[in-house]
């Protein structure tokens, strides 16, 4: 009795939502018929008649849209790895920073998380390319030597020139994340118990040993949850790339949608991509788990 | 003299064929306390949570308050239970997001629709008698375990319950907080509540209770009269357990 | 003369414990003091704050039509004060009762006070703009996916496989997408799924598709909260005869939000934020309003004082927010036992 109440309930709910489904359905087609838009992925194949400034794999406006996508993808990634880099390096720094015994340190560094977190991204960004690159007139740019210039065109290291989009994006995205991973790393380090603290000094172990060898294996686990959920606010936030005019895999997508009017084969194709960047952050960040975390739950 | 439980046959089987009920019958009659006692794992706590359907069982039959249940577990027959027996916990279980008068009256308002007014009078009436009135709009936190326990006796009463089971009342309780919990239950009993307390409490089964049940792993292994248990247990294990809390 | 000691010894044993923490501290300062230093000299000599100070009326209300600009403005100061009222409140009890209503009630009077209608102009959502767009973005969003967030918590943990698998897909495949996508698509794609002859506006799209985004989130923190309530509370709430709604609606949901409390101001701190996105999105919210400034030709290229002033803005505002998300956590906390 009770059984089958329940299994007509659900019924009932999958019906209404089938026909919710259907009649969001039904509004689509009518209106892709009235646009006389429809729905296929043939255009996938056509050239893409736009030309993007930058491309790791050679591309031309000839190439396929399919290309096109291809070709964004490998920027995001690109811009994804490098401020994922950058930002752990400068995040950890600041999170040791937040949480060291020199007050100044941490006032200093709770100042810049502060900051950082209180304003939106979008406008960060739009300040690091507008005023930090775009911003530099074009006979001022800062030399180092030969080994450094940077300029509005970007910044050039020897054998390796970044342009001024992808920089103020790398900047923007790696400084942003930055101070949310600080604030992980200094939950993890608190998340070890003042006693430990007090064992090893008792031992007589040096504070930095004492942090390396005692508090941050403890303060892993804790960690790299945080991590990775940044991590993956990271590869979201990296779409806000349209704002600087990089031609990441969001921007590619929306220049297609102008040109071909496809929204909800190139939503369909995005939603797919993110789907998979995510599984591939989580499943990176699960290596990282059982490679790092593992042997020392076991020593 | 009526009864209010009737336990014929309960038996409650966990995967690996372990037994946590074995064949337990028991009756309590209108007006009597019953303590059971046992050592931890005996079944005890498993036993009184079947009396409210807390826990379900796999063969016998079970009659509260003129209700049979069975091993079909009907939800209906165990709502009309619940409304008519109230339980008082280990843990307290208090709702720490509801004041103490809110925490008595939220079954009475909800359950039994009373009116909001007559439910906090009657609440009031109920903290009065458990010596806690002036903390009625305090929260659970700010007050020590024995007054949240004495709000949770206060709770299980505001339904105007025909039985009360109590599962280890003072066990969670500082030492110097055990008297005052126990001395509320007391009073219970002389007003004449039909009362199931599983309990460490020696004193108090003696006073207070007139029947001790003893279990083990599951049996009941022996049900006398509190003289004749404290002074004379029929059974070697009773006397063994016995020896072993007077040690503590 | 005493206090000055002790504050310089103190100073001396935050600053100068040891040799090492005073240089580090030395080079700190000196560092600060050129930055400073320089900041302060352009932000004084240099910048040309006429890009803010002359626009001041479309950073808070838009192409709002002068005339009727004491709209917005009394919504605004009206927010202010119940800002101040929930920060100074009186016991819990009375600011549960009053001021939570006050709160909700704060977005319909806004939108009479925008819209206009009964006496007063009406204005198009096409002239809503800058701060107050803004605010009215998150205000209505935040409200509507609150409640929204619940059900799919509820749903997720729901004893029907089918409704649990359904609102899990939901809620990963929104969780997995950027909020740019979302909003994207948001306006493209919510007119297509209508039927002829029905539209939504901009403004009503935008927050509907920041709603079907953070509902999404919300539930994840509310089902957070709901795995955290120790199964002693539904025995306790079974064994007084609550039936099963009975305790979602009186033990299980309000635990939850507060358990998840600090998680959800979060969210609409987050919110606020990015309801700059709308700008890239052709809405001329806070930022959207500094780029249409920026645009003109008579304040072209002053972007720092532009960007300088809207991220004190945010800052501030989000601040405000953060405050009071505080000060909501600390008064929950007095009737949250530590379980």
């Amino acid at each position: 009795m009770k059984r089958n109440r329940k299994i007509f309930f659900q019924l009932g709910i999958f019906i209404i939502f089938i026909t919710l489904i259907a009649i969001l359905i039904n509004n689509l087609t009518i209106n892709l018929l009235r646009t006389g838009i429809g729905f296929n992925f043939n255009w996938l194949l056509k050239p893409a008649s736009f030309s993007l400034a930058e491309h790791p794999l050679p591309y031309s406006a000839s190439d396929s849209y399919a290309w096109a996508l291809f070709i964004g993808w490998m920027n995001s990634l690109k811009v994804i790895v490098s401020s994922l880099v950058l930002s752990s390096l400068v995040g950890t720094l600041i999170g040791f920073a937040r949480t060291s015994k020199n007050s100044l340190l941490g006032l200093i560094s709770a100042g810049y998380i502060t900051i950082i977190r209180q304003t939106p991204l979008l406008l960060q960004l739009m300040f690091w390319y507008f005023v930090g690159f775009l911003g530099l007139k074009d006979n001022i740019s800062i030399h180092i030597k030969n080994l450094f210039k940077l300029s509005n065109q970007g910044i050039e290291l020897p054998g390796l020139t970044l342009s001024s989009e992808f920089s103020a994006l790398l900047f923007g995205l790696s400084i942003f994340t930055s101070a949310y991973i600080a604030e992980v790393i200094r939950g993890g380090i608190l998340s070890v118990s003042r006693g430990q603290w007090e064992a090893f000094r008792s031992l007589g172990l040096s504070e930095r040993k004492g942090l390396f060898f005692i508090i941050i294996p403890q303060a892993l686990p804790a960690i790299i949850p945080g991590l990775t959920s940044q991590y993956l606010n990271l590869a979201k936030n990296s779409t806000l790339a349209i704002a600087v005019g990089y031609s990441d895999i969001y921007a590619i997508n929306d220049t297609i949608i102008n040109q071909t009017g496809r929204a909800i084969e190139c939503f369909l194709i995005l939603l797919i991509s993110f789907l998979l960047l995510n599984l591939v952050i989580t499943n990176f960040m699960e290596l990282i788990n059982r490679i790092i975390i593992k042997p020392i739950k076991h020593n | 003299m009526e009864p209010i439980v009737i336990a014929k046959n309960i038996t409650k089987s966990y995967t690996k064929g372990l037994r946590a009920l074995d064949n337990v019958s028991l009756t309590v009659n209108q007006g009597k306390v019953l303590v059971v006692m046992g050592p931890s794992g005996s079944g005890k706590s498993t036993l009184i949570r079947t009396f409210n359907g807390l826990e379900s069982f796999d063969q016998g039959e079970l009659n509260v308050l003129g209700i049979k249940i069975n091993s079909t577990h009907d939800e209906r027959k165990i709502q009309k239970i619940r409304r008519k027996v109230g339980m008082v916990f280990q843990q307290f279980n208090l709702f720490p997001h509801l004041s103490i008068l809110e925490n008595i009256t939220l079954a009475p308002i909800n359950v039994q629709k009373r009116r909001q007014r007559e439910a906090n009078e009657y609440g009031m009436y109920l903290l009065n008698q458990m010596g806690i009135d002036s903390h009625a709009k305090k929260y659970p936190n700010q007050l020590s375990g024995g007054e949240q326990q004495r709000v949770a006796i206060a709770r299980a009463l505001a339904l105007k319950p025909k039985l009360l089971l109590f599962d280890e009342p003072t066990s969670a309780l500082d030492p110097e907080r055990i008297n005052e919990v126990l001395d509320a239950m007391r009073r219970l009993a002389q007003q004449g509540m039909t009362m199931v307390v599983v309990t460490h409490e020696i004193g108090f089964a003696k006073d207070v209770s007139d029947q001790v049940l003893f279990m083990d792993s599951g049996k009941v292994i022996e049900t006398s009269t509190p003289d004749i248990f404290f002074s004379n247990a029929k059974h070697e294990r009773s006397r063994k357990f016995l020896n072993q809390l007077d040690k503590h | 003369m005493n206090l000055i000691i002790t504050f310089f010894i103190k100073l001396r044993k935050l600053f100068f414990s040891n040799v090492l923490n005073s240089i580090i501290s030395l080079i700190i300062i000196l560092i600060l003091f050129s930055i400073f230093f320089n900041i302060f000299g352009w932000l004084i000599f240099n910048a040309n704050w006429k890009v803010v100070t002359s626009n001041l009326p479309l950073y808070a209300f838009g192409s709002f039509p002068a005339n009727q600009q004491w709209r917005p403005a009394t919504w605004i100061i009206s927010l202010l004060t119940l800002s101040m009222l929930t920060l100074l409140g009186p016991e819990w009890k009375w600011l549960r009762k009053n001021l939570l209503l006050a709160w909700i009630s704060t977005v319909p009077f806004g939108l009479y006070l925008l819209y206009g209608g009964l006496g007063l102009l009406p204005i198009t959502s096409r002239h809503w703009g800058g701060l107050t767009l803004t605010i009215l973005l998150t205000l209505c969003s935040s409200l509507l996916s609150l409640p929204f967030g619940i059900v799919l918590a509820l749903c997720r943990q729901s004893s029907f496989p089918l409704v649990k698998k359904l609102s899990a897909i939901y809620i990963d495949s929104m969780r997995a997408i950027p909020l740019i996508s979302v909003l994207f698509f948001g306006q493209l794609l919510i007119p297509l799924f209508l039927p002829v002859g029905i539209e939504i506006d901009r403004v009503w799209r935008a927050v509907f598709a920041f709603t079907l985004f953070v509902s999404a989130y919300i539930a994840e923190d509310i089902r957070g909260g709901l795995q955290s309530i120790p199964s002693t509370q539904i025995e306790a709430a079974n064994s007084l005869g609550l039936n099963k709604y009975q305790i979602i609606k009186f033990i299980l949901i309000p635990q939850a939000l507060r358990i998840a409390l600090p998680a959800l101001t979060n969210q609409s701190i987050g919110l606020f934020q990015n309801t700059s996105l709308m700008a890239i999105l052709g809405l001329v919210e806070l930022l959207g309003i500094g780029r249409s400034i920026l645009a003109n030709p008579e304040f072209i290229g002053q972007y720092i004082e532009v960007y300088i002033w809207l991220a004190c803005l945010y800052w501030f505002v989000c601040t405000i927010m953060a405050v009071l998300a505080r000060h909501l956590e600390k008064r929950m906390l007095i009737n949250q036992a530590i379980v």
